[in-house]
């Protein structure tokens, strides 16, 4: 009676990661997406190398429509090239967007996992400081903290991060208070395995799915956050990036309107990209809509 | 019973904490009430009882993974409740727990043999060669193929990942293993299976089973003692024969007659017992005996005075007004 059937084959040992990955796959949208964005961040990374004008020079007269004297993208109210602008600005966007998301990240995770685990007072804290930055105006409170702090890349990044974590706190916590009842964690904790372990070994792996995908939307947000900071002029001077052009550019919207259109296209197909592949992953990871 | 008992529970209780309103009284609910059994070492003690019983609770106080209220709970000479720490950890090594759905007990991220093998991780300091040969030799044990071991939980199906959980048990080679309704999430065909494998398992490695279920049939094949709960208390309690052959409480009665038979024609239909009504509100329990409201034999001062257990024999134990008494006639036996 204890003799299995003897199977044909062993099947694949194919792990849920991989599993969700050719789920992703059949996304067509999210899988454009997810090309569109890798050449943005192709661009990001590569551009200045191979379209080398320094974005803060005067290449030419100010206003030159787009196409015109060899400027792809025409020039700016100070005369200079936009495209090299945009180029150089997808570099901070795209920086200060993950650099914020992986901020916030790691301080939702980390207050989430531990209100979610050990409950009780740890619990009721962490909350209740959670709720307070929930309340908190997000813009005004990043605009306070970068007026106080210096409009520096690093201390944008922070005002970010800062005010964005709670969401990913909550989603967190929610998946631990679920995980932690089922019958594997409770089997872990017979097999002796200690609380740090179990935390981030055992239930953040399975918590995984709707953090990744927050964390994927939370990229787009915060790179619409940065451009919003970086268009009311609280950015680092020093550097280009697409709020930044908008910002300066805004006196002139109607005369040449493209100064300003075009930074917001690249905003708009960079922050659509990241939304349309934190969906895809979110169908790919959601066991249960994978039995459609 | 002539062995040392391997494990003895004395006087256990688990309770907890039901809050009411903002600043209201703390109340507690005690899901497992003053309950004391023992298990010899190599035999097997079943719990029985209905859901909300208390059952689980019981056998998860005994593993300490849920703290007990108050009572004590000895493997062998050692205090099982009050380890912490280092002890903790060398106590789990020799009490391991077989989950009930088989589909939850395994972390679905991990490949079955990291699954097998986490509790040597964690509570041996074998070397990586010898925790290897030890998972070979529990996947073989238990009728898997060592191929096996790469795969993940979801490509097991449910007798298979359960033989998973019982290899998992066995890793540390432990003296005590506590089966929380380890089939009773299987199909009857698949049930067979792991039942003969526990069994020949516990012959085998000489273990000794703390089994709960609610499936009386299944306790008559692997059990050598049964208790029977009924609202966080244990109410009657014998060895197997005697509990089948000559219940005294009247729940254990209504219990067994309530097993599905085939009744052959000639033989005079048995009568059920029948128990009206839902067991009593576990937040606000009666004073006397738990099981009056529903009993057909209580009298009034059963819902007054709590009944305290009575022998019956050497092995025999209920805890009933009126065991051993013409009033229990009325109910007749469970055939």
């Amino acid at each position: 009676m204890t003799d299995i059937t003897p199977d044909k084959q062993t099947p694949r040992a194919e792990s849920p990661l991989r599993e969700a990955w050719g789920m992703f796959l059949r996304n067509h949208a999210a899988v454009a997406a997810l090309v569109v964005l890798v050449l943005i961040c192709f661009t990001a990374v590569l551009g200045p190398w191979l379209y080398p004008t320094d974005p803060f020079e005067m290449v030419w007269a100010p206003f030159s429509p787009p196409g015109d004297n060899g400027f792809l993208l025409g020039t700016d109210y100070l005369g200079r090239d936009l495209l090299a602008m945009i180029i150089n600005g997808a570099r901070v966007s795209l920086l200060i967007g993950l650099a914020a998301a992986l901020v916030s990240i790691f301080i939702g995770v980390t207050v989430g996992a531990l209100a979610g685990f050990y409950r009780g007072w740890v619990e009721e804290v962490l909350m209740r400081i959670t709720e307070f930055f929930q309340v908190l105006p997000t813009l005004l409170f990043s605009m306070v903290l970068v007026a106080l702090f210096g409009a520096s890349l690093p201390m944008i990044t922070f005002a970010i991060g800062v005010v964005s974590w709670t969401a990913v706190a909550r989603i967190t916590r929610a998946e631990f208070l679920r995980i932690r009842e089922l019958e594997f964690v409770m089997a872990s904790r017979a097999s002796g395995v200690p609380n740090a372990k179990l935390m981030f070994g055992v239930i953040l792996p399975n918590a995984l799915p709707p953090i990744i995908v927050q964390s994927a939307l939370m990229v787009g947000s915060a790179i619409l956050f940065e451009a919003g900071l970086s268009f009311l002029g609280l950015t680092d001077p020093n550097v280009v990036s697409w709020g930044q052009i908008i910002g300066s550019n805004r006196q002139y919207i109607l005369d040449a309107s493209y100064t300003v259109t075009l930074p917001g296209l690249a905003i708009f197909i960079t922050v659509l990209a990241i939304s349309l592949v934190g969906d895809g992953l979110n169908d790919a990871l959601n066991p249960k809509l994978r039995q459609r | 019973m002539t062995d040392t008992p391997l494990l003895s529970v004395e006087n256990l209780s688990v309770r907890f904490e039901i809050k009411r309103g903002g600043w209201g009284k703390k109340s507690y609910l005690y899901a497992v009430d003053d309950v004391s059994f023992q298990v010899p070492k190599g035999q097997t003690l079943g719990i029985v009882g209905e859901s909300g019983s208390g059952k689980t609770t019981a056998a998860l106080a005994v593993a300490r993974l849920v703290p007990a209220h108050q009572g004590v709970a000895r493997l062998g000479e050692d205090d099982i409740l009050s380890k912490e720490g280092e002890d903790l950890r060398r106590m789990r090594r020799r009490v391991q727990f077989i989950f009930q759905d088989p589909y939850s007990s395994l972390n679905p991220r991990k490949r079955v043999a990291d699954i097998v093998r986490e509790p040597l991780d964690s509570l041996s300091d074998k070397s990586e060669a010898e925790k290897k040969k030890i998972v070979d030799d529990l996947f073989e044990a238990v009728g898997l193929r060592p191929e096996q071991q790469r795969l993940f939980p979801h490509q097991f199906s449910g007798g298979q990942r359960q033989r998973i959980g019982i290899a998992r048990a066995l890793a540390t080679q432990p003296e005590l293993i506590i089966c929380d309704e380890a089939v009773s999430a299987l199909d009857v065909a698949v049930q067979a299976q792991i039942l003969n494998l526990l069994r020949r398992l516990q012959a085998q490695f000489g273990l000794t089973y703390l089994f709960i279920s609610h499936d009386l049939g299944v306790v008559q094949h692997m059990c050598d003692s049964i208790a029977v709960m009924y609202m966080g208390k244990i109410v009657e309690q014998a060895d197997r024969l005697s509990l089948f052959n000559n219940p005294q409480h009247p729940y254990t009665r209504a219990l067994l007659s309530a097993v599905p038979r085939v009744d052959h024609p000639g033989q005079p239909s048995r009568n059920r017992v029948l128990i009206p009504g839902d067991p009593p509100d576990p937040n606000n329990l009666p004073p006397g005996c738990r099981f009056a409201s529903r009993c057909p034999i209580a009298k009034p001062d059963c819902s007054q005075r709590e009944p305290l257990p009575q022998s019956i024999g050497t092995t025999h134990s209920a805890a009933c007004h009126y065991v051993g008494t013409d009033a229990l006639d009325a109910i007749g036996m469970a055939d």
